[in-house]
């Protein structure tokens, strides 16, 4: 399943040109992401699926990654591995940004954070604030 | 061996010899009365009497003095080293022997050798309990430990080596911080109550409640209460008496029953997050739509589920703090943007109550150093509890301003209800609820200890002041920022992470 685009035409915003790809498999949160991200100019592809969201990423056409921790067929954090990989990916010009609710050790936290290029608990930002968040990064 | 041989046949030539001039004294008188004096009857018979009775009476009583010489050294020697003796004896010289000076000289150095050692075994061994104190200790199935005036353990009932799994040998003489590695609930710790003590008081009595007990790394962590009595003047030097009551299994199901919760809290995160996302969305999408009525319902929903999060996110923190998993980093924020923010939010949930949420910021506060997510908590729980206590009252006030100590205060104000007292005290401990109004007034008594918790790993101080039936006002306080900036030149990092935990070790030694 694929989401592209603006799902409900009524963003009114001009587009941004930069394209935002959502690995995430729960249809709510990427409905609430894709609606907002639209209505803020950018361009966002959805795929609910680790390994092909992995083959999408490697295509190396989008500015942001949003990646789950949760996905199936190949755990977020295994995507992230093989995404910072140079023999899988020689080359990765998005930013990583790590959405889940996933509770973990500390120090596993930290190994995830260390690799992304930023870490977003979804409890803790509504779809608003995740706009808000993605405009403070540089790409 | 050699020397006791030395010294018998030393001692048998001198007999030996003394044998011959007793002979030699008899014959001697013997010849003088025969050739040169020419004594008859009465008078021969007392000369050839006289002298032998002379020669028997000084000979044995000279020889006995000679022979005796050594043991005299010795007994002098045993004599000196005596304490507490009336009339000291002065160090006998084994030189003045007259012979066997080998074996005096060695029997005297043992008996110095000996008395040393007994007088280093009583200074570092502890002076022994009496044993009818000691059968009632032992007795006792509760550990119990006695402790000097350097928190040396002088005795440990039998119950302490069962319990620590450790030799009587092991724990006696060690030093009781060294040995029991203890955490406690609040900052009130032995080692604080102790040198507390030591200082403003006689005698005292301490205890506390839901102490940890690292014992070692194979075995499981034990929950106790604690009991001490301390007392400064004590013949046996017994300062301080410490008693342990094992109440693991008790507090293992509190922290059992928070974990469970914590887990199934967890599960209500993704449908949570669906529903505030939702009804952002539709506010957005209906803003200026909607007749007064739906905007009310709007407005309650969107106020119901931030207090759900609010309450979800508290449960999850605590399990994190107890678990030492709650790591904050701190980062450079305008602390006026943060109280803003935070009380525009929460102005929704006092509204629905009806109460209209004031707040003053001192202008030119400086920026601080917080984790804003952690730091946001503290606020919405110091709020809501607010608005929980304010009965009557529809007025809550925020206020932020410049200590004299330079610290970023701020406090939350309320007009309600009040805080008895007796029990201040117990407000920041885990589960504690005011048991008059439990039954009024909903909570799970987390917010407190959480937001403890969180302001203490800012580097920071929270208090309470109250009177009942005028309301109460808690307060925090934060480090500026500036003076945080020193710490991270010296961590040559661009952020500051800090733990948030909720035990404190007992004794510095520990302390991170």
């Amino acid at each position: 399943m694929e989401l592209n685009g603006e799902p409900n035409n009524k963003s009114t915003s001009e587009s941004n040109g930069k394209k935002v790809l959502c690995i995430e498999d729960e249809y709510f949160i990427s409905e609430l992401y894709v609606r907002a991200l639209t209505k803020a100019g950018y361009s966002i592809t959805v795929e609910p699926d680790g390994q092909q969201g992995l083959a999408l990423a490697a295509t190396d056409q989008f500015d942001i990654i949003l990646l789950d921790l949760m996905i199936p067929s190949m755990t977020g954090f295994e995507v992230l591995k093989a995404l910072r990989d140079p023999a899988k990916t020689p080359y990765l010009h998005a930013k990583i940004i790590i959405t889940t609710n996933l509770e973990q050790r500390e120090e596993v936290r930290a190994d995830i954070e260390q690799q992304a290029d930023g870490y977003i608990v979804k409890a803790e930002v509504t779809p608003r604030e995740l706009v808000e968040f993605l405009s403070n990064i540089d790409i | 061996m050699d020397y006791i041989n030395k010294f018998t046949g030393q001692v048998r030539t001198r007999i030996f010899a003394l044998l011959i001039i007793d002979n030699l004294v008899f014959l001697a008188d013997w010849w003088l009365v025969e050739q040169v004096l020419h004594l008859t009857g009465f008078k021969l018979i007392a000369a050839l009497l006289i002298v032998p009775l002379l020669s028997l009476t000084l000979l044995p009583w000279l020889s006995t003095r000679y022979l005796t010489q050594p043991t005299k050294l010795i007994s002098e020697a045993i004599l000196h080293i005596m304490p507490d003796a009336a009339n000291p004896v002065p160090a006998p010289n084994p030189d003045s022997s007259p012979f066997g000076k080998e074996l005096v000289a060695s029997l005297i150095h043992q008996v110095y050798q000996l008395a040393t050692i007994a007088d280093q075994t009583s200074k570092t061994k502890p002076q022994p309990i009496d044993l009818h104190a000691n059968f009632i200790a032992n007795s006792l199935p509760l550990p119990l430990i006695t402790l000097d005036a350097s928190q040396n353990i002088l005795f440990a009932n039998e119950a302490t080596c069962k319990y620590l799994q450790l030799a009587e040998s092991d724990i006696v003489g060690k030093n009781f911080y060294s040995l029991l590695d203890m955490s406690f609930p609040s900052e009130q710790t032995f080692d604080t109550w102790l040198a507390d003590v030591k200082q403003t008081k006689a005698t005292a009595n301490g205890s506390w409640e839901r102490v940890r007990l690292n014992v070692s790394e194979t075995r499981p962590m034990r929950l106790f209460d604690l009991a001490a009595y301390y007392n400064r003047s004590n013949s046996q030097h017994i300062e301080t008496m410490v008693v342990f009551f094992d109440h693991t299994k008790q507090y293992i199901q509190d922290d059992q029953a928070i974990s469970f919760i914590a887990l199934s809290v967890h599960e209500l995160r993704t449908p949570l997050t669906l529903l505030r996302g939702y009804i952002e969305a539709f506010e957005e999408e209906f803003a200026g739509k909607l007749d007064p009525e739906m905007n009310d319902f709007m407005f309650k929903m969107s106020a119901s589920a931030q207090q759900l999060t609010a309450f979800v996110n508290n449960i999850l923190n605590v399990a994190r703090v107890d678990g030492d998993q709650l790591v904050l980093q701190l980062h450079e924020e305008n602390w006026a943007d943060i109280v803003r923010s935070a009380a525009n939010n929460m102005a929704l949930r006092a509204k629905v109550r009806g109460i209209t949420l004031e707040y003053s910021i001192m202008p030119d506060i400086p920026t601080v150093g917080v984790d804003r997510v952690s730091i946001l908590e503290v606020i919405n729980n110091l709020v809501d509890n607010a608005i929980k206590y304010s009965g009557k009252s529809k007025k809550i006030r925020i206020s932020t301003q410049l200590t004299n100590e330079g610290m970023v205060e701020t406090i939350v104000e309320d007009y309600g209800v009040g805080i008895p007292t007796n029990i201040m005290q117990h407000l920041f401990t885990k589960f504690y609820r005011d048991h008059h109004n439990r039954a009024q007034i909903g909570g799970t008594g987390l917010g407190l200890y959480l937001s403890k918790a969180i302001v203490t790993a800012h580097g920071g101080n929270i208090w309470v002041k109250s009177k009942v039936g005028e309301g109460s006002s808690f307060g925090f306080t934060l480090i500026p920022y500036a003076k945080l900036a020193d710490e991270l030149k010296n961590n040559m990092s661009t952020e500051i992470t800090r733990a948030a935990h909720g035990w404190i070790k007992n004794h510095s030694m520990y302390r991170r």
